[in-house]
Protein backbone atom coordinates (compact mmCIF):
# COMPACT_ATOMS: atom_id res chain seq x y z
CA UNK A 1 0.00 0.00 0.00
CA UNK A 2 2.88 2.17 0.72
CA UNK A 3 4.78 1.53 -1.90
CA UNK A 4 1.95 2.19 -4.68
CA UNK A 5 1.16 5.87 -3.02
CA UNK A 6 5.08 6.82 -2.81
CA UNK A 7 4.62 5.73 -6.64
CA UNK A 8 1.44 7.66 -7.48
CA UNK A 9 3.19 10.46 -5.17
CA UNK A 10 6.26 10.13 -7.20
CA UNK A 11 4.76 10.27 -10.34
CA UNK A 12 2.87 13.66 -10.30
CA UNK A 13 5.59 15.16 -7.98
CA UNK A 14 7.44 17.14 -11.23
CA UNK A 15 3.88 18.95 -12.53
CA UNK A 16 3.29 19.76 -8.65
CA UNK A 17 6.65 21.21 -8.09
CA UNK A 18 6.61 23.35 -11.30
CA UNK A 19 3.10 24.93 -10.44
CA UNK A 20 4.29 24.95 -6.78
CA UNK A 21 7.50 27.01 -7.63
CA UNK A 22 5.98 28.91 -10.96
CA UNK A 23 2.98 30.13 -7.99
CA UNK A 24 5.92 31.47 -5.62
CA UNK A 25 7.89 33.06 -8.41
CA UNK A 26 4.52 34.60 -9.42
CA UNK A 27 4.93 36.60 -6.24
CA UNK A 28 7.80 37.35 -5.85
CA UNK A 29 7.94 38.98 -9.12
CA UNK A 30 4.75 40.92 -8.57
CA UNK A 31 6.57 42.27 -5.51
CA UNK A 32 10.04 42.93 -6.77
CA UNK A 33 8.82 44.47 -10.26
CA UNK A 34 7.34 47.74 -8.59
CA UNK A 35 10.70 48.23 -6.64
CA UNK A 36 12.82 47.70 -9.70
CA UNK A 37 10.24 50.25 -11.58
CA UNK A 38 11.03 52.80 -9.29
CA UNK A 39 15.30 52.28 -9.22
CA UNK A 40 15.39 51.84 -12.82
CA UNK A 41 13.19 55.14 -13.18
CA UNK A 42 15.71 57.05 -10.71
CA UNK A 43 18.70 55.89 -12.99
CA UNK A 44 16.87 57.46 -16.65
CA UNK A 45 17.44 60.48 -18.21
CA UNK A 46 15.28 63.60 -17.96
CA UNK A 47 13.85 62.74 -21.53
CA UNK A 48 14.18 59.36 -21.30
CA UNK A 49 11.76 59.43 -17.82
CA UNK A 50 9.28 60.40 -20.12
CA UNK A 51 9.01 57.54 -21.96
CA UNK A 52 7.32 53.91 -21.27
CA UNK A 53 10.64 52.53 -21.50
CA UNK A 54 10.86 49.72 -18.77
CA UNK A 55 15.20 49.31 -19.43
CA UNK A 56 17.27 52.85 -19.37
CA UNK A 57 19.06 52.81 -22.42
CA UNK A 58 21.31 54.88 -20.72
CA UNK A 59 22.14 55.01 -17.05
CA UNK A 60 21.91 58.46 -15.47
CA UNK A 61 23.05 58.66 -12.18
CA UNK A 62 23.58 62.08 -11.70
CA UNK A 63 19.82 62.26 -10.49
CA UNK A 64 20.94 61.16 -6.31
CA UNK A 65 23.69 64.15 -6.56
CA UNK A 66 21.19 66.59 -7.74
CA UNK A 67 18.39 66.10 -5.48
CA UNK A 68 20.61 65.88 -2.41
CA UNK A 69 22.77 69.09 -3.41
CA UNK A 70 20.32 71.05 -5.59
CA UNK A 71 16.46 70.56 -3.55
CA UNK A 72 16.80 73.13 -1.33
CA UNK A 73 15.04 71.85 2.06
CA UNK A 74 15.89 68.50 0.96
CA UNK A 75 18.31 67.95 3.34
CA UNK A 76 16.77 69.33 6.28
CA UNK A 77 13.55 67.09 5.62
CA UNK A 78 15.78 63.91 5.43
CA UNK A 79 17.20 64.81 8.74
CA UNK A 80 13.76 65.25 10.10
CA UNK A 81 13.20 61.83 9.58
CA UNK A 82 15.89 60.60 10.35
CA UNK A 83 15.67 62.47 14.06
CA UNK A 84 12.36 62.01 14.64
CA UNK A 85 12.69 58.26 13.89
CA UNK A 86 16.17 57.14 15.82
CA UNK A 87 13.94 59.57 18.87
CA UNK A 88 10.81 57.34 18.53
CA UNK A 89 12.50 54.17 18.23
CA UNK A 90 14.62 54.47 21.43
CA UNK A 91 11.96 56.32 23.40
CA UNK A 92 9.77 53.40 22.57
CA UNK A 93 12.31 50.40 22.86
CA UNK A 94 12.60 51.72 25.92
CA UNK A 95 9.28 52.26 27.68
CA UNK A 96 8.62 48.39 25.99
CA UNK A 97 11.11 47.25 27.98
CA UNK A 98 10.41 48.44 31.37
CA UNK A 99 6.43 47.42 30.88
CA UNK A 100 7.01 44.08 29.05
CA UNK A 101 9.38 43.87 32.53
CA UNK A 102 6.57 45.28 34.58
CA UNK A 103 4.15 42.50 33.03
CA UNK A 104 6.23 39.52 33.53
CA UNK A 105 8.82 40.05 35.94
CA UNK A 106 7.43 41.61 38.88
CA UNK A 107 4.09 41.95 41.12
CA UNK A 108 1.67 44.34 39.89
CA UNK A 109 -1.16 45.23 40.66
CA UNK A 110 -3.82 45.10 38.05
CA UNK A 111 -1.56 43.44 35.94
CA UNK A 112 -4.39 41.24 33.93
CA UNK A 113 -6.37 44.67 33.01
CA UNK A 114 -3.00 45.73 32.16
CA UNK A 115 -3.05 43.67 28.83
CA UNK A 116 -6.38 43.47 28.36
CA UNK A 117 -6.16 47.31 28.06
CA UNK A 118 -2.96 47.06 25.68
CA UNK A 119 -4.96 44.29 23.32
CA UNK A 120 -8.20 46.15 23.65
CA UNK A 121 -6.31 49.17 22.20
CA UNK A 122 -5.22 47.64 18.93
CA UNK A 123 -8.48 46.90 17.71
CA UNK A 124 -9.91 50.44 18.28
CA UNK A 125 -9.34 53.01 16.27
CA UNK A 126 -7.40 55.36 18.53
CA UNK A 127 -4.67 56.67 15.84
CA UNK A 128 -7.60 58.08 13.87
CA UNK A 129 -10.06 59.21 16.92
CA UNK A 130 -6.86 60.66 18.93
CA UNK A 131 -6.13 62.99 16.23
CA UNK A 132 -8.56 65.98 16.59
CA UNK A 133 -7.47 66.62 20.12
CA UNK A 134 -3.80 65.81 19.49
CA UNK A 135 -3.41 68.88 17.11
CA UNK A 136 -5.43 70.91 19.93
CA UNK A 137 -1.95 69.49 22.51
CA UNK A 138 0.13 70.50 20.67
CA UNK A 139 -0.88 74.08 19.89
CA UNK A 140 -1.31 74.44 23.77
CA UNK A 141 2.43 72.83 24.23
CA UNK A 142 4.00 74.89 21.65
CA UNK A 143 4.82 71.67 19.89
CA UNK A 144 2.72 72.53 16.06
CA UNK A 145 4.96 72.51 13.68
CA UNK A 146 7.74 71.32 14.86
CA UNK A 147 9.74 68.44 14.64
CA UNK A 148 10.69 67.62 18.64
CA UNK A 149 7.03 67.51 18.83
CA UNK A 150 6.11 65.09 16.31
CA UNK A 151 8.29 62.62 18.71
CA UNK A 152 5.09 62.47 21.53
CA UNK A 153 2.61 61.23 19.49
CA UNK A 154 4.54 58.87 17.60
CA UNK A 155 5.85 57.18 20.61
CA UNK A 156 1.93 56.09 20.98
CA UNK A 157 1.68 54.63 17.60
CA UNK A 158 3.22 51.22 18.57
CA UNK A 159 3.71 51.32 22.57
CA UNK A 160 1.08 49.16 22.97
CA UNK A 161 1.97 46.35 20.01
CA UNK A 162 5.89 47.02 21.24
CA UNK A 163 5.26 45.98 25.33
CA UNK A 164 3.08 43.48 24.02
CA UNK A 165 5.92 41.74 22.04
CA UNK A 166 8.30 42.56 24.73
CA UNK A 167 6.05 40.64 27.29
CA UNK A 168 6.08 37.93 25.15
CA UNK A 169 10.17 37.63 24.82
CA UNK A 170 10.03 38.20 28.59
CA UNK A 171 7.42 35.30 28.98
CA UNK A 172 10.57 33.18 27.37
CA UNK A 173 12.99 34.09 29.97
CA UNK A 174 13.07 31.72 33.29
CA UNK A 175 11.92 32.59 36.35
CA UNK A 176 14.71 30.85 37.85
CA UNK A 177 17.14 33.46 36.41
CA UNK A 178 15.15 36.50 38.28
CA UNK A 179 15.04 34.73 41.08
CA UNK A 180 19.03 33.31 40.93
CA UNK A 181 19.49 37.36 40.28
CA UNK A 182 17.19 38.16 43.76
CA UNK A 183 18.89 35.56 45.95
CA UNK A 184 22.11 37.41 44.33
CA UNK A 185 20.51 40.21 46.11
CA UNK A 186 19.79 41.96 42.80
CA UNK A 187 16.60 44.53 43.30
CA UNK A 188 14.27 44.44 40.27
CA UNK A 189 15.77 47.49 38.37
CA UNK A 190 19.66 45.54 38.94
CA UNK A 191 17.87 42.66 37.69
CA UNK A 192 16.45 44.32 34.55
CA UNK A 193 19.47 45.62 33.40
CA UNK A 194 22.52 43.54 34.69
CA UNK A 195 20.66 39.98 34.20
CA UNK A 196 17.98 40.53 31.58
CA UNK A 197 18.94 42.96 29.18
CA UNK A 198 21.52 40.86 27.10
CA UNK A 199 18.80 38.14 26.92
CA UNK A 200 16.46 40.56 24.97
CA UNK A 201 18.41 41.24 21.45
CA UNK A 202 15.88 39.78 19.44
CA UNK A 203 12.87 41.33 21.21
CA UNK A 204 14.38 44.77 20.84
CA UNK A 205 15.69 44.38 17.05
CA UNK A 206 11.51 43.09 16.72
CA UNK A 207 10.56 46.02 18.55
CA UNK A 208 13.10 48.60 16.54
CA UNK A 209 11.68 47.33 13.29
CA UNK A 210 8.16 47.93 14.47
CA UNK A 211 8.47 51.35 15.05
CA UNK A 212 11.23 52.47 12.55
CA UNK A 213 8.71 51.25 9.12
CA UNK A 214 5.91 52.87 11.97
CA UNK A 215 7.64 55.86 11.87
CA UNK A 216 9.90 56.40 9.11
CA UNK A 217 6.97 56.43 6.64
CA UNK A 218 4.60 58.08 9.17
CA UNK A 219 2.29 59.98 7.03
CA UNK A 220 -1.27 61.13 8.84
CA UNK A 221 0.16 62.89 12.12
CA UNK A 222 3.48 64.61 9.97
CA UNK A 223 1.20 66.09 7.38
CA UNK A 224 -1.55 67.48 9.79
CA UNK A 225 1.22 68.63 12.65
CA UNK A 226 3.71 70.15 10.44
CA UNK A 227 3.05 72.94 7.53
CA UNK A 228 6.50 74.57 6.79
CA UNK A 229 8.59 72.56 3.93
CA UNK A 230 11.35 72.68 6.60
CA UNK A 231 9.44 70.72 9.57
CA UNK A 232 8.49 68.48 6.94
CA UNK A 233 9.56 64.84 7.12
CA UNK A 234 10.31 62.81 3.67
CA UNK A 235 7.15 60.83 3.38
CA UNK A 236 5.08 64.19 3.67
CA UNK A 237 7.77 65.90 0.83
CA UNK A 238 7.38 62.71 -1.73
CA UNK A 239 3.53 62.56 -1.06
CA UNK A 240 3.38 65.88 -2.53
CA UNK A 241 6.16 65.88 -4.77
CA UNK A 242 4.26 64.34 -7.57
CA UNK A 243 3.96 66.94 -10.36
CA UNK A 244 6.79 65.20 -12.53
CA UNK A 245 7.98 68.60 -13.11
CA UNK A 246 11.01 70.82 -12.75
CA UNK A 247 13.20 69.58 -9.57
CA UNK A 248 10.79 67.29 -8.84
CA UNK A 249 11.07 65.52 -12.27
CA UNK A 250 10.12 61.78 -12.59
CA UNK A 251 13.94 60.45 -11.90
CA UNK A 252 14.54 63.11 -8.88
CA UNK A 253 11.20 61.73 -7.36
CA UNK A 254 12.38 58.13 -8.21
CA UNK A 255 15.81 58.86 -6.22
CA UNK A 256 14.46 60.57 -3.58
CA UNK A 257 12.08 57.32 -3.35
CA UNK A 258 15.56 54.83 -3.27
CA UNK A 259 16.53 56.91 -0.69
CA UNK A 260 13.73 56.66 1.41
CA UNK A 261 13.76 52.72 0.94
CA UNK A 262 16.79 51.69 1.01
CA UNK A 263 17.54 52.12 5.01
CA UNK A 264 14.35 49.91 5.75
CA UNK A 265 15.52 47.25 3.86
CA UNK A 266 19.44 47.11 4.48
CA UNK A 267 18.70 46.96 7.83
CA UNK A 268 16.03 44.27 7.45
CA UNK A 269 18.73 42.20 5.62
CA UNK A 270 21.57 42.95 8.54
CA UNK A 271 18.77 41.99 10.92
CA UNK A 272 16.69 39.53 9.73
CA UNK A 273 17.80 36.51 11.56
CA UNK A 274 17.05 37.68 14.69
CA UNK A 275 13.79 39.83 13.12
CA UNK A 276 12.36 36.18 12.70
CA UNK A 277 13.72 34.66 15.50
CA UNK A 278 11.79 37.30 17.77
CA UNK A 279 8.93 37.66 15.77
CA UNK A 280 8.05 34.09 16.02
CA UNK A 281 8.66 34.24 19.94
CA UNK A 282 7.03 37.75 20.50
CA UNK A 283 4.04 36.59 18.21
CA UNK A 284 1.55 39.13 19.09
CA UNK A 285 2.67 41.72 16.11
CA UNK A 286 -0.10 41.70 13.58
CA UNK B 1 11.12 13.51 40.58
CA UNK B 2 8.18 14.47 42.56
CA UNK B 3 10.66 16.48 44.88
CA UNK B 4 12.00 18.39 41.86
CA UNK B 5 8.75 19.30 40.76
CA UNK B 6 7.39 20.50 44.13
CA UNK B 7 10.89 22.34 45.19
CA UNK B 8 9.96 24.28 41.25
CA UNK B 9 6.84 24.75 42.69
CA UNK B 10 7.34 26.51 45.36
CA UNK B 11 10.58 28.44 44.22
CA UNK B 12 7.94 29.38 41.79
CA UNK B 13 5.66 30.18 44.63
CA UNK B 14 8.84 32.45 46.23
CA UNK B 15 9.24 34.76 43.21
CA UNK B 16 5.36 35.53 42.77
CA UNK B 17 5.86 36.59 46.19
CA UNK B 18 8.99 38.01 45.83
CA UNK B 19 8.68 42.14 45.45
CA UNK B 20 5.17 41.68 47.12
CA UNK B 21 5.93 44.63 49.45
CA UNK B 22 6.90 46.91 47.00
CA UNK B 23 3.93 46.10 44.78
CA UNK B 24 2.91 49.75 44.22
CA UNK B 25 6.80 50.59 43.75
CA UNK B 26 6.81 48.28 40.97
CA UNK B 27 4.66 50.68 38.67
CA UNK B 28 7.45 52.32 38.23
CA UNK B 29 8.28 50.77 35.10
CA UNK B 30 5.08 51.86 33.64
CA UNK B 31 5.70 55.65 34.42
CA UNK B 32 7.33 56.24 30.89
CA UNK B 33 4.55 54.50 28.64
CA UNK B 34 1.97 55.44 30.84
CA UNK B 35 3.05 59.40 30.50
CA UNK B 36 3.26 59.03 26.45
CA UNK B 37 -0.17 56.69 26.32
CA UNK B 38 -2.28 59.20 28.74
CA UNK B 39 -0.67 62.59 26.98
CA UNK B 40 -1.11 61.22 23.39
CA UNK B 41 -3.99 58.64 23.28
CA UNK B 42 -6.10 58.39 26.40
CA UNK B 43 -6.70 61.85 27.03
CA UNK B 44 -7.04 63.20 23.68
CA UNK B 45 -9.94 60.06 22.84
CA UNK B 46 -11.47 61.67 26.13
CA UNK B 47 -11.40 64.83 25.25
CA UNK B 48 -12.98 64.12 21.46
CA UNK B 49 -15.58 62.22 23.38
CA UNK B 50 -16.07 65.24 25.39
CA UNK B 51 -16.41 67.44 22.19
CA UNK B 52 -18.49 65.51 20.37
CA UNK B 53 -21.20 66.91 22.57
CA UNK B 54 -20.51 70.34 21.89
CA UNK B 55 -20.82 72.88 18.68
CA UNK B 56 -17.02 73.14 19.21
CA UNK B 57 -14.99 74.79 16.49
CA UNK B 58 -11.40 74.87 16.66
CA UNK B 59 -11.05 78.07 14.79
CA UNK B 60 -13.83 80.44 16.16
CA UNK B 61 -12.88 82.66 19.64
CA UNK B 62 -16.71 81.68 21.05
CA UNK B 63 -16.42 78.94 23.66
CA UNK B 64 -18.51 75.94 22.60
CA UNK B 65 -22.15 75.02 23.70
CA UNK B 66 -23.23 71.99 24.80
CA UNK B 67 -25.71 70.48 22.23
CA UNK B 68 -26.30 67.31 23.81
CA UNK B 69 -26.70 64.40 20.89
CA UNK B 70 -27.14 67.12 18.44
CA UNK B 71 -24.68 66.23 16.59
CA UNK B 72 -25.16 62.05 16.82
CA UNK B 73 -27.98 62.68 15.40
CA UNK B 74 -27.06 65.35 12.93
CA UNK B 75 -24.32 62.41 11.81
CA UNK B 76 -26.89 59.44 11.44
CA UNK B 77 -29.16 61.52 8.99
CA UNK B 78 -25.96 62.85 6.93
CA UNK B 79 -25.87 61.42 3.35
CA UNK B 80 -22.08 61.89 3.57
CA UNK B 81 -21.86 59.76 6.66
CA UNK B 82 -23.84 57.07 5.86
CA UNK B 83 -22.25 57.04 1.90
CA UNK B 84 -18.62 57.40 4.12
CA UNK B 85 -19.60 54.08 6.13
CA UNK B 86 -20.78 52.18 2.98
CA UNK B 87 -17.78 52.72 1.55
CA UNK B 88 -15.65 51.90 4.03
CA UNK B 89 -17.16 48.49 3.89
CA UNK B 90 -16.98 48.09 -0.14
CA UNK B 91 -13.13 48.34 0.68
CA UNK B 92 -13.04 45.96 3.62
CA UNK B 93 -15.06 43.54 2.39
CA UNK B 94 -13.02 43.35 -0.81
CA UNK B 95 -9.98 43.82 0.58
CA UNK B 96 -10.24 41.57 4.16
CA UNK B 97 -10.96 38.02 2.19
CA UNK B 98 -7.76 38.58 -0.54
CA UNK B 99 -5.10 39.72 1.74
CA UNK B 100 -5.65 36.50 4.24
CA UNK B 101 -6.65 33.84 1.49
CA UNK B 102 -3.98 34.87 -1.02
CA UNK B 103 -1.22 34.83 1.57
CA UNK B 104 -2.43 31.97 2.70
CA UNK B 105 -2.13 30.24 -0.45
CA UNK B 106 1.59 31.29 -1.10
CA UNK B 107 2.44 30.15 2.78
CA UNK B 108 0.91 26.54 2.18
CA UNK B 109 3.46 26.50 -1.41
CA UNK B 110 6.46 28.23 0.19
CA UNK B 111 5.87 25.57 3.65
CA UNK B 112 6.88 22.65 1.18
CA UNK B 113 9.84 24.55 -0.90
CA UNK B 114 12.40 21.57 0.76
CA UNK B 115 15.55 23.76 -0.60
CA UNK B 116 16.01 25.67 3.01
CA UNK B 117 18.15 28.53 0.46
CA UNK B 118 15.26 28.43 -1.71
CA UNK B 119 12.70 28.56 1.25
CA UNK B 120 14.74 31.66 2.88
CA UNK B 121 15.35 33.54 -0.45
CA UNK B 122 11.51 33.48 -0.95
CA UNK B 123 10.72 34.37 2.83
CA UNK B 124 13.35 37.43 2.77
CA UNK B 125 11.89 38.44 -0.68
CA UNK B 126 8.09 38.91 0.72
CA UNK B 127 8.96 40.59 3.40
CA UNK B 128 10.56 43.62 1.63
CA UNK B 129 7.07 45.16 1.05
CA UNK B 130 6.82 44.86 5.09
CA UNK B 131 9.93 47.24 6.26
CA UNK B 132 8.49 49.64 3.26
CA UNK B 133 6.27 52.20 5.36
CA UNK B 134 2.35 52.16 4.22
CA UNK B 135 2.75 55.70 3.23
CA UNK B 136 5.89 55.19 0.72
CA UNK B 137 3.44 52.56 -0.48
CA UNK B 138 1.07 54.56 -1.53
CA UNK B 139 3.26 57.11 -3.51
CA UNK B 140 4.87 54.50 -5.39
CA UNK B 141 1.50 53.00 -6.09
CA UNK B 142 -0.26 55.80 -6.75
CA UNK B 143 3.06 56.61 -9.38
CA UNK B 144 2.46 52.73 -10.76
CA UNK B 145 -1.54 53.97 -11.56
CA UNK B 146 -0.80 57.23 -13.28
CA UNK B 147 -2.68 57.45 -16.47
CA UNK B 148 0.10 58.46 -18.32
CA UNK B 149 3.60 57.27 -17.53
CA UNK B 150 2.09 54.46 -14.94
CA UNK B 151 3.49 50.79 -16.12
CA UNK B 152 0.40 49.35 -14.81
CA UNK B 153 -1.49 50.97 -17.60
CA UNK B 154 1.96 50.77 -20.08
CA UNK B 155 1.80 46.91 -19.47
CA UNK B 156 -1.96 47.37 -20.02
CA UNK B 157 -1.59 48.83 -23.03
CA UNK B 158 1.94 47.81 -24.90
CA UNK B 159 2.06 44.48 -23.43
CA UNK B 160 -1.16 42.77 -23.25
CA UNK B 161 -2.96 45.34 -25.42
CA UNK B 162 -5.98 45.16 -23.83
CA UNK B 163 -6.63 49.26 -24.66
CA UNK B 164 -5.44 51.83 -26.40
CA UNK B 165 -3.29 54.97 -24.49
CA UNK B 166 -6.87 56.92 -25.08
CA UNK B 167 -9.16 54.08 -22.79
CA UNK B 168 -6.45 52.50 -20.65
CA UNK B 169 -8.09 52.86 -17.56
CA UNK B 170 -8.24 55.61 -15.10
CA UNK B 171 -7.37 54.68 -11.58
CA UNK B 172 -6.86 57.59 -9.84
CA UNK B 173 -8.73 60.92 -9.54
CA UNK B 174 -11.97 59.41 -7.94
CA UNK B 175 -12.97 57.22 -10.61
CA UNK B 176 -14.70 54.29 -9.44
CA UNK B 177 -11.54 52.05 -10.23
CA UNK B 178 -10.08 54.02 -7.41
CA UNK B 179 -11.27 51.38 -5.13
CA UNK B 180 -9.49 48.71 -6.94
CA UNK B 181 -6.58 49.87 -7.15
CA UNK B 182 -6.24 51.10 -2.96
CA UNK B 183 -7.47 47.24 -3.00
CA UNK B 184 -4.90 46.24 -5.25
CA UNK B 185 -2.36 48.35 -3.55
CA UNK B 186 -3.11 46.87 -0.17
CA UNK B 187 -3.07 43.06 -0.73
CA UNK B 188 0.36 43.53 -2.60
CA UNK B 189 1.77 45.22 0.51
CA UNK B 190 0.63 42.85 3.42
CA UNK B 191 1.55 40.10 0.33
CA UNK B 192 4.59 38.98 2.33
CA UNK B 193 3.74 40.29 6.13
CA UNK B 194 0.69 37.74 6.17
CA UNK B 195 2.35 35.05 4.17
CA UNK B 196 4.90 34.99 6.76
CA UNK B 197 2.08 35.01 9.71
CA UNK B 198 1.08 31.68 7.98
CA UNK B 199 4.39 30.30 7.88
CA UNK B 200 4.58 30.85 11.55
CA UNK B 201 1.43 29.34 12.13
CA UNK B 202 2.03 26.29 9.48
CA UNK B 203 5.72 25.51 11.25
CA UNK B 204 3.67 24.34 14.00
CA UNK B 205 1.51 22.19 12.43
CA UNK B 206 3.34 18.58 12.67
CA UNK B 207 4.86 17.37 9.39
CA UNK B 208 3.97 13.39 10.24
CA UNK B 209 0.21 15.13 10.41
CA UNK B 210 0.18 15.39 6.55
CA UNK B 211 1.97 12.60 5.90
CA UNK B 212 -0.60 10.40 7.60
CA UNK B 213 -3.25 11.87 5.47
CA UNK B 214 -1.69 11.56 2.48
CA UNK B 215 -1.26 8.21 3.00
CA UNK B 216 -4.78 7.69 4.06
CA UNK B 217 -5.57 8.88 0.36
CA UNK B 218 -6.17 11.98 1.27
CA UNK B 219 -5.81 14.47 -1.66
CA UNK B 220 -4.00 18.05 -1.65
CA UNK B 221 -7.35 19.73 -1.77
CA UNK B 222 -8.73 17.80 1.32
CA UNK B 223 -5.47 18.03 3.17
CA UNK B 224 -5.46 21.56 2.76
CA UNK B 225 -9.19 22.03 4.31
CA UNK B 226 -8.70 19.54 6.95
CA UNK B 227 -5.51 19.36 8.14
CA UNK B 228 -4.16 22.99 7.32
CA UNK B 229 -6.99 25.48 7.84
CA UNK B 230 -8.54 23.90 11.34
CA UNK B 231 -5.18 24.32 12.43
CA UNK B 232 -4.39 28.15 11.33
CA UNK B 233 -8.15 28.88 12.92
CA UNK B 234 -6.89 30.54 15.50
CA UNK B 235 -4.44 32.17 13.35
CA UNK B 236 -6.55 33.26 10.72
CA UNK B 237 -9.63 34.55 13.16
CA UNK B 238 -7.50 37.19 14.95
CA UNK B 239 -6.02 38.29 11.73
CA UNK B 240 -9.51 39.16 10.09
CA UNK B 241 -10.36 40.73 13.03
CA UNK B 242 -7.16 42.91 13.26
CA UNK B 243 -7.56 43.86 9.29
CA UNK B 244 -11.26 44.17 9.46
CA UNK B 245 -10.48 47.52 12.29
CA UNK B 246 -7.20 48.40 10.16
CA UNK B 247 -9.44 48.49 6.99
CA UNK B 248 -12.31 50.10 7.98
CA UNK B 249 -10.16 53.09 9.18
CA UNK B 250 -8.03 54.04 6.82
CA UNK B 251 -7.02 57.05 6.00
CA UNK B 252 -3.55 57.43 4.63
CA UNK B 253 -4.07 56.14 1.38
CA UNK B 254 -7.11 57.74 0.34
CA UNK B 255 -5.65 60.67 1.05
CA UNK B 256 -2.75 60.08 -1.05
CA UNK B 257 -5.17 58.73 -3.71
CA UNK B 258 -8.16 60.30 -4.09
CA UNK B 259 -7.62 63.61 -1.41
CA UNK B 260 -11.18 65.41 -0.74
CA UNK B 261 -12.93 64.71 -3.74
CA UNK B 262 -16.48 63.99 -2.15
CA UNK B 263 -17.45 61.63 -5.09
CA UNK B 264 -14.52 59.73 -4.81
CA UNK B 265 -14.75 56.08 -3.04
CA UNK B 266 -12.31 56.87 -1.03
CA UNK B 267 -14.19 59.25 0.57
CA UNK B 268 -15.02 57.48 3.61
CA UNK B 269 -16.03 57.97 7.28
CA UNK B 270 -12.32 58.75 7.59
CA UNK B 271 -11.70 61.52 5.39
CA UNK B 272 -14.75 63.09 6.06
CA UNK B 273 -14.30 62.96 9.60
CA UNK B 274 -11.10 64.57 8.91
CA UNK B 275 -12.31 66.89 6.12
CA UNK B 276 -14.55 68.42 8.88
CA UNK B 277 -11.90 68.82 11.30
CA UNK B 278 -9.38 70.42 9.66
CA UNK B 279 -10.60 71.70 6.54
CA UNK B 280 -14.51 72.84 6.55
CA UNK B 281 -15.18 76.23 7.51
CA UNK B 282 -14.06 76.65 11.44
CA UNK B 283 -12.76 73.41 11.49
CA UNK B 284 -16.45 71.72 12.50
CA UNK B 285 -14.19 69.82 15.14
CA UNK B 286 -17.77 68.87 17.86
CA UNK B 287 -19.16 67.35 14.54
CA UNK B 288 -16.03 65.35 13.56
CA UNK B 289 -15.64 64.08 16.64
CA UNK B 290 -19.27 62.76 16.36
CA UNK B 291 -18.55 61.72 13.28
CA UNK B 292 -15.37 59.82 14.68
CA UNK B 293 -16.75 57.79 17.73
CA UNK B 294 -19.73 56.80 15.99
CA UNK B 295 -17.62 55.05 12.99
CA UNK B 296 -15.57 53.89 16.02
CA UNK B 297 -18.48 52.46 17.94
CA UNK B 298 -19.81 50.91 14.17
CA UNK B 299 -16.98 49.28 13.90
CA UNK B 300 -16.55 48.31 17.21
CA UNK B 301 -19.60 46.34 17.28
CA UNK B 302 -18.24 44.20 14.52
CA UNK B 303 -15.15 43.72 15.84
CA UNK B 304 -17.16 42.72 19.07
CA UNK B 305 -19.36 39.70 17.05
CA UNK B 306 -16.28 38.34 15.18
CA UNK B 307 -14.67 37.75 18.23
CA UNK B 308 -17.65 36.45 19.76
CA UNK B 309 -17.98 34.58 17.25
CA UNK B 310 -14.22 33.37 16.24
CA UNK B 311 -14.37 32.62 20.65
CA UNK B 312 -12.38 29.72 21.19
CA UNK B 313 -14.44 26.83 22.02
CA UNK B 314 -12.32 24.35 23.78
Amino acid sequence: MAVTVQHHHRRRFPAGLIAKHAVINLGVVIILLPLIWVLLMSVKSLPESYTTNFWPRQFDFSHYGFVLTRIQTLPQNMFNSIFVTLATVAITTFCAILGGYALVHVRLPGRMLLIWLLIASLFFPTRLLSLISIYEIQRQLGLLNTVVGLIFPYVTLNLAVSILIMRGIFEQLPHELVEASRIDGCGPWRTLFLVLLPLLLNGIVVVSMVNFVGVWGEYLLAVTLTNDQATRTLPVVLASAHSGMGQWAYPRIAAVYVIAVTPGIIIFALFQRLYFKGLTEGAIKL
Amino acid sequence: MATVASRVASVARTWRSTYRPNDYANLLFLIPATFFFVGWQIYPIIRVFVLSFTDYKYLERNPPNFVGLQNYINALNDPLFHVGMLRAFAFTIAFVPLTILIPLVLAVLIDRVTSPWLSSFYRIVLLIPAVIPGPLVFVLWKWLFDFQIGPINTFLVEWLGLFTRQTAPQWLGGTPLSLPAVIIMEVWWGLGYHTMFFLAGLAAVPKDLSEQARIDGANEWQLFWRVIVPRLLPILSILVVLRFGTAMSVIDEYLIFGGFQRTSPTYTWTVYMYDLAFRIGDWLQGYAAAIGWLGAAVMMVFVIGMLYVFRSRD
